[in-house]
């Protein structure tokens, strides 16, 4: 393929400089007619990139687009209500903003939170000291198992009322309680499970911290700049990109969060709602409560909030990001 | 062990290890159930429960087989979590099973959309309901038709801790007790205990374990006739929910954190976790056996202490069997569920696992097997039964719950909770409940 590609290139470039004799020219056009003929090999390899793309996203997405307005149970057909469900959401659910406010706090709370803790041990494990590498993996661990049924049921083990945390507590005489029953801590037992899944913005700030010019900072040591003033005037001012790109993936990924409020609360969202994150109760009213209609809706609101997030990032981002050009 | 028999029970029973243990079989199942309505010729069988309920099942169906050659079963099973949540999937995705464990709450949600398959017509010729009551019927039927064969008689019962309070010298209480004397001896319990266990897990938001009972003792149903509105009135919920706010304050009952803690987790159960010596959960000692090590009774929910006040306790059917509309062998399904109902291996097999047998004959049959605690659990639910039957003044048994009925009792369990928590008051929680229950049956 290389071959070929360069091969046109060159007679591409070639054919307009030297409209040589007749015999030549043929010979061109029929190797071009040669490659056009070939020209399907590429779009069969990406097929099946392209059936994912159309029968597995476009399509759905278009699906549930017509299904947010009708009220679907999934077993009978479904019926067009218009408006009714988007209305039913913002004018008489109070479920529905139980959940937003529990997913934008935890958002809120736990992205600065996760982003802060990961470019802080990046800069801890960005030097050359023996065995770096093992520290550094050692941090991403969390991240790898994150995702995990068993760590949101271990999550719980530990932040319950007899758990590990209030035995950690007692040492210094203080008395816990169940911190995953009460509704003024269960959410923060969720936010603190996101934040020590520091691991892939970690990684990402690490990258960021390797290419950072070392003699901007010999400059600056020499000219008696302290640490933290070397981390505010240099590092972060030249980080500011990739701490933008973890900001925006970290945020879509908050609101998206699933797995551990549907394990830890027992996929109930409780107590009192205090955990019901948005994903968790799309996924109640549509798989529990037999409203695929209503949850449909639900998904295209979280998709253009997520979607408006992104785009005030973006926004934003051209006050605060540097580029080096 | 009415409704939570099918419902709560088996599903917290498994609730430790049901998430990951229900992913995992959803997958399995996913991989191996899309061929039900299709070209294979097997006929597909879902149900959850615990290990020793699957054991059971397994061992009643490869007796089924033995003698009934021809027709070939293939078992999925799973714990309660996502079981309707993937049965749902299947039906949407055109692969229902054939024959199903159906839930007594949900049946008539089921039965009216149309996606269970009504079995009159087998009455009496290959469905061999000999023994059956009426009332125990009632709970599979639906706008007078049937739609599942009830596994047994399920009647709400206070588990107790009887080990626990024996040492604490205290008696079991009489079976015609009251809430008054269930309020006495939950205090006498944190007493005694000195302040280390509290009487009676927090009832306030318990559904079908012991409101509902509570209402019909006021002569009113938790729904209406028709599905479509609540039965009972503000005043009886206000009622309810002041006397537990008084069980808390007494300490006759927990805190609402260990409640809350014990929300679709049968192992936070306050009887289980050693805070408490009753519990309205029969779950602790559900389908597949105890989980703890305490010697339990078993007592029929209190009567009302009032003028006027009727029999509330009533007879529900345990889980069901169904078979599904969409099937090409509701024939051969029924022919299971009878031999269910019927068999004495099968009756045997399953023992106390769905319930107390629904016929004498099979009560008969499991008696000299039974341990010392099925046979205490049997006696209370024989008790019950006996006693709603002899009972002038008692509403008819519940009619089978319409569509939303989860989504009250969860609004019941987090409304209680919330006043528990001094979230809200009493009388603006009350307000709220009746606002978003209308709205949530009417819509």
């Amino acid at each position: 393929m290389t071959t070929a590609k360069t091969d046109e290139v060159v007679e591409e470039q070639a054919a307009p400089s030297t409209p040589s004799d007749q015999r030549e020219r043929d010979r061109m056009r029929r190797r071009l007619a040669r490659r056009r003929g070939g020209g399907w090999w590429p779009y069969a390899f990406l097929a099946p990139w392209f059936i994912g793309l159309f029968g597995l996203t476009i399509y759905p997405m278009l699906d549930s687009l017509y299904l947010s307005f009708t009220n679907f149970d999934l077993l009978t057909p479904a019926q067009w209500v218009g408006m009714d469900n988007y209305n039913k959401m913002f004018t008489e659910d109070p479920v529905f903003w139980d959940s937003v406010h529990a997913t934008l706090l935890y958002v809120v709370v736990s992205v600065p939170l996760k982003l802060a803790l990961a470019l802080g041990v990046a800069m801890l494990l960005n030097r050359d000291l023996k065995g770096i590498g093992l520290y550094r993996a050692a941090f991403y661990l969390p991240s790898l198992l994150g995702g995990a049924v068993a760590i949101a049921i271990v999550w719980r083990q530990v932040f319950g009322g007899d758990g590990l945390f209030n035995d950690f507590l007692a040492w210094f005489g203080i008395k816990g309680q169940d911190w995953i029953s009460s509704p003024d801590t269960a959410l923060y037992t969720l936010i603190l499970l996101a934040v020590w899944q520091f691991g892939t913005p970690m990684v990402i700030f690490l990258a960021g911290l390797k290419q950072l010019p070392k003699d901007v900072y010999e400059a600056a040591a020499i000219d008696g700049a302290s640490p933290v003033t070397r981390f505010f005037k240099i590092t972060l001012p030249l980080l500011t990109p990739i701490v933008f790109f973890n900001v925006v993936l970290q945020i879509i990924d908050a609101f998206k969060t699933f797995t551990p409020a549907f394990v830890i609360s027992n996929g109930s969202g409780g107590p009192l709602n205090s955990t019901m994150l948005y994903s968790l109760y799309l996924y109640k009213k549509g798989f529990t409560d037999l409203q695929m209609g209503y949850a449909s809706a639900l998904a295209w609101v979280l998709f253009l909030v997520i979607a408006g997030f992104t785009a005030v990032n973006f926004i934003a981002s051209r006050y605060w990001v540097h580029y080096d050009d | 062990m009415g409704h939570q028999i099918s419902r709560r029970t088996l599903l917290r029973t498994t609730s430790g290890i049901a998430v990951a243990g229900a992913l995992g079989s959803a997958l399995s199942a996913c991989s191996g159930g899309t061929g039900a309505g299709s070209t294979t010729s097997d006929l597909t069988m879902i149900w959850w429960g615990s290990d020793d309920r699957h054991a059971a099942y397994k061992k009643a169906l490869a007796a089924f087989q033995k003698k009934n050659s021809k027709i070939k079963i293939r078992e999925t099973y799973s714990g309660y979590d996502g079981y309707f949540d993937k049965f749902n999937t299947n039906i949407a995705g055109g692969s229902a099973p054939d024959l199903l464990q159906m839930d007594t709450a949900l049946v008539a949600q089921y039965a009216r959309k149309g996606v269970l398959a009504p079995i009159d017509s087998y009455v009496g010729k290959s469905l061999d309901l000999t023994g059956f009551s009426k009332t125990l019927l009632a709970a599979g039927t639906v706008d007078g038709k049937l739609y599942g064969v009830p596994s047994g008689i399920g009647v709400n019962q206070l588990t107790v801790n009887r080990t626990g309070l024996e040492k604490l010298g205290l008696k079991l209480p009489d079976r015609e007790w009251t809430w008054a004397d269930l309020k006495k001896i939950s205090q006498d319990v944190y007493k005694k205990s000195g302040g280390k266990i509290y009487g009676v897990d927090d009832g306030g938001g318990s559904t079908l374990q012991c409101f509902e009972v509570f209402a019909r003792e006021k002569g009113e149903t938790f729904f209406s006739d028709d599905g479509k509105k609540l039965g009972f009135t503000p005043a009886t919920l206000q009622e309810w929910w002041e006397f537990w706010a008084d069980m808390r304050k007494v300490n006759a009952s927990p805190p609402p954190a260990i409640t809350s803690a014990a929300h679709n987790d049968l192992t936070k159960n306050a009887v289980v976790i050693g805070k408490a010596l009753f519990s309205f959960d029969s779950g602790i000692y559900g389908a597949g056996g105890s989980i703890t090590d305490a010697q339990l009774d078993f007592l029929p929910t209190p009567q009302g202490d009032f003028s006027g006040a009727r029999e509330g306790n009533f007879v529900n059917g345990g889980v069901l069997l169904s078979a599904t509309k969409a099937s090409k062998k509701v024939a051969d399904s029924v022919k299971i569920m009878s031999f269910f109902a019927q068999d004495a291996t099968a009756i045997k097999d399953m023992q106390l696992l769905r319930g107390i047998p629904p016929t004498e004959k099979a009560r008969n049959l499991i008696a000299s097997g039974l341990t010392p605690t099925d046979k205490l659990n049997m006696e209370n639910a024989d008790y019950i039964s006996q006693r709603v039957g002899k009972a002038t003044n008692a509403l008819p048994a519940p009619v089978p719950p319409p569509q939303g009925a989860d989504q009250i009792w969860d609004l019941l369990f987090q409304s209680n909770l919330a006043v528990a928590f001094g979230k809200k008051s009493i009388k603006g929680q009350l307000g709220e409940f009746f606002d978003q229950a209308s709205g949530i049956l009417g819509g």
